[in-house]
């Protein structure tokens, strides 16, 4: 039996993000101001009528500035008796009057600051939500929760089951959108709910010791090929998302897009084990009276109550089961083993190409398969690594808490490169007297299975054709429950010459980083090993251009200790595997095997990763 | 001169959205146009609303209700 889960949360927030570029321009910065609180709380009770009204439960996620609201309190213990809403603690929300003097700061992000002020603050709110409420909450959550606040939180108060935990594919691109003003840096995790491990929030638990105690929570359930490309912020399941891409027709105010995006999350259940999830999340500031951008307040009620009543009738109908935060916490628990990978076979809705994507996503990695390019991995996350990565004051990384990327084809190029050098991509070439055709240029399909625990892609033929020689060639990728790998195979089904023998070249060209722009490659190790051991070629990276090959490798492997990383390739059988850096225009390397191949032959590889120490 | 101000909505630089920013732009009342800060964008609330319409037109399925997402 299929289940379409769904989490609404509403935050009561007394001073909305936005409200200083929106409510307050032109105005002296007022916190405190009167009219936005009572502004901030109708919205907040707009949007709990509009739930209710649609027969949606709604887990209220209080901040610390409504902690010292009464009206918002009562609201929160009304609804909780009436509606069954669950009354949480978010850590978003924390600007106000009480907050501003207590810490001097006007940061607001709960992983920004110092860990020293993350445990400040979450004693502080805590305690102050069990004053209030007689108990402490059972789910939580912000735009990000670094995997050191969540052991803290777990640590102190095991109440806590479930939390809002990233926003996917928030990243440099919405920091370009926002005038490179909004910080949000945390790229590189799962788009569907997921346990998160202790070392990393990104990295899924690959077991019990691995296991943060909670189960965590996507920001809204997003467009898995736009947001990839676009601003994450106009492509997800918050109504005013889509008015922000302005992705609706502005004369009938119709969307179409939003239920389009809705559905298709429904429609991943096939992929896992006949479960899919949505959360829609909207803070107040998106339903300013004053408008939102060109969008009217009318607009953007209309959209907040067309979305509830479309979720609403979905559950009407039997299609769609909503919950609380802390029960959809108890449901997954019993749903998921630890590796269950999330899959997504995802098309685009919007552009009106027929593009499709699928999305893997386990304790070991997640990757992203291109089918317009013939099945080559454009992303590629070493979650194997369960890197530790501190974020906030006082670490290495204040705002960056994004998980690296081996391969990243937007900020990394890909295939396609401008001038010169190379992109990031997992792909492979074919070559025939001189020619040579690259898979990445075979625009194809592909069509999901399950074998016990290897979820399988089956790639629709392509031909490729030379000057004097058709090759038909089927792509089928092997994504094994547990293993760290990803099998490639590729066989020839047909060639216009039957006795006629092509190169196949198999390779992966990758670096490291988290943004758009070369982190150092100085000391990567890459390797070529022999069999028996007696004849491996290994080159320290230095940016000169080296390359080495091995007849008959056993691997050709890359460890890059800045990641603790070592991705590898094997083959099904002999050939030759090769392995290049390269140069300062062109900061990759590229792992490889060529093999010769003729009419009906297959050839496999595979591409694990693995923790480096 | 007097400053700018902001007009009777928040409209954003449509030129600018086309390359995926979203800026507000800032409205001078004298000249009566919106304008923005960042690029050479300047506009009446007619050009304004018809570069969002030009923004629309990458979305070439904006208006199509799909009710299959696979290829299979």
């Amino acid at each position: 039996m299929s289940e379409f889960i769904l989490n609404v949360i509403h935050r009561p927030e007394m001073v909305p993000e936005y409200s200083a570029t929106v409510t307050g321009h032109g105005k002296e910065e007022d916190i405190g101001n009167k009219k936005l609180l009572t502004e901030s709380l109708d919205i907040f009770k707009t949007q709990q009528r509009l739930a209710h009204e649609n027969g949606l439960k709604v887990t209220i996620h209080m901040t610390y500035a409504a902690l010292f609201n009464k009206e918002a309190v009562e609201t929160a213990k009304n609804d909780h008796n009436v509606y069954g809403d669950e009354i949480a603690l978010s850590l978003l929300g924390l600007p106000c009057e009480e907050f501003r003097e207590k810490y001097k700061t006007k940061d607001f992000c709960i992983w920004m600051f110092s860990m020293e002020d993350k445990k400040r603050i979450v004693d502080d709110v805590f305690e102050k939500f069990r004053d209030i409420f007689g108990f402490y909450p059972e789910s939580t959550g912000s735009y990000y929760m670094d995997a050191d606040l969540t052991n803290y939180i777990k640590e102190k108060y095991p109440s806590v089951k479930c939390a809002v935990a990233t926003c996917w594919e928030e990243g440099p691109k919405a920091y370009h959108t926002c005038n490179n003003s909004w910080y949000t840096l945390f790229d590189g995790g799962p788009w569907a709910p997921w346990i998160p491990s202790k070392q990393n929030t990104h990295a899924p638990a690959a077991d019990e010791s691995e296991d943060s105690g909670i189960v965590a929570i996507p920001h809204l359930s997003r467009d898995l090929i736009a947001c990839y490309d676009g601003n994450g912020s106009n492509f997800g399941t918050h109504p005013q998302n889509v008015l922000r891409g302005m992705i609706y027709d502005s004369k009938t105010w119709e969307y179409p897009y939003l239920y389009n995006l809705i559905d298709q999350y429904r429609a991943q259940e096939k992929y896992n084990n006949g479960y899919a999830y949505n959360m829609m999340f909207v803070g107040p500031g998106w339903m300013n009276k004053m408008g939102r951008w060109e969008a009217p307040y009318e607009l953007l009620l209309k959209s907040y109550s067309d979305g509830c009543k479309y979720y609403g009738d979905l559950k009407k109908q039997g299609k769609l089961t909503d919950m609380t935060m802390s029960e959809f916490a108890d449901y997954y628990r019993q749903k998921k083993t630890y590796t269950e990978p999330e899959c997504a076979l995802w098309r685009d809705i919007l552009y009106g190409s027929d593009k499709q994507l699928f999305w893997y996503t386990d304790p070991y990695m997640r990757a992203g398969v291109s089918m317009d390019q013939g099945g080559a991995i454009f992303d590629l996350r070493p979650y194997a690594a369960k890197l530790r990565w501190e974020v906030g004051i006082g670490t290495k990384h204040v705002q960056d808490a994004s998980y690296p990327f081996l391969i990243q084809e937007k900020y990394r190029a890909g295939y396609f490169t401008h001038y010169a050098g190379e992109g990031t991509i997992r792909s492979a070439k074919l070559s025939y007297k001189g020619e040579e055709v690259d898979l990445c240029l075979c625009r194809t399909k592909a069509h999901f299975s399950q074998e016990d625990n290897t979820r399988i892609l089956t790639l629709d033929p392509v031909t490729i054709e030379f000057a004097d020689l058709s090759v038909t060639l089927q792509t089928k990728e092997y994504f094994e429950e547990g293993s760290g790998a990803i099998k490639i195979e590729r066989t020839i089904l047909d060639m216009s010459k039957p006795d006629a023998e092509i190169e196949l070249n198999e390779y992966m060209t990758a670096c490291y980083g988290t943004t758009e722009y070369p982190e150092d490659m100085t000391g990567i190790r890459l390797s070529c090993e022999s069999r028996d051991g007696s004849d491996d070629r290994t080159i320290s990276y230095e940016y000169r251009c080296r390359e080495e090959s091995l007849m008959d490798a056993s691997s050709v492997s890359a460890v890059i200790p800045a990641i603790e990383t070592k991705v590898s390739m094997t083959a099904s059988e002999t050939a030759e595997g090769y392995i290049r850096e390269g140069y300062a225009f062109s900061p990759m390397f590229t792992l490889g095997y060529k093999k010769k191949l003729t009419d009906k032959e297959m050839f496999a590889t595979w591409l694990k990763l693995e923790k480096a120490d | 001169m007097a400053q700018a101000g902001k007009g009777r909505l928040n409209y954003r630089c449509p030129s600018c959205f086309m390359r995926d920013l979203d800026i507000d732009m800032f409205y001078d009342k004298e000249r009566d146009e919106y304008y923005c800060i960042r690029c050479q964008f300047t506009g009446s609330e007619k050009d304004v609303l018809a570069g969002n319409e030009m923004v629309r037109t990458r979305y070439g399925a904006m208006n199509k209700r799909f009710t299959t997402f696979d290829f299979d």
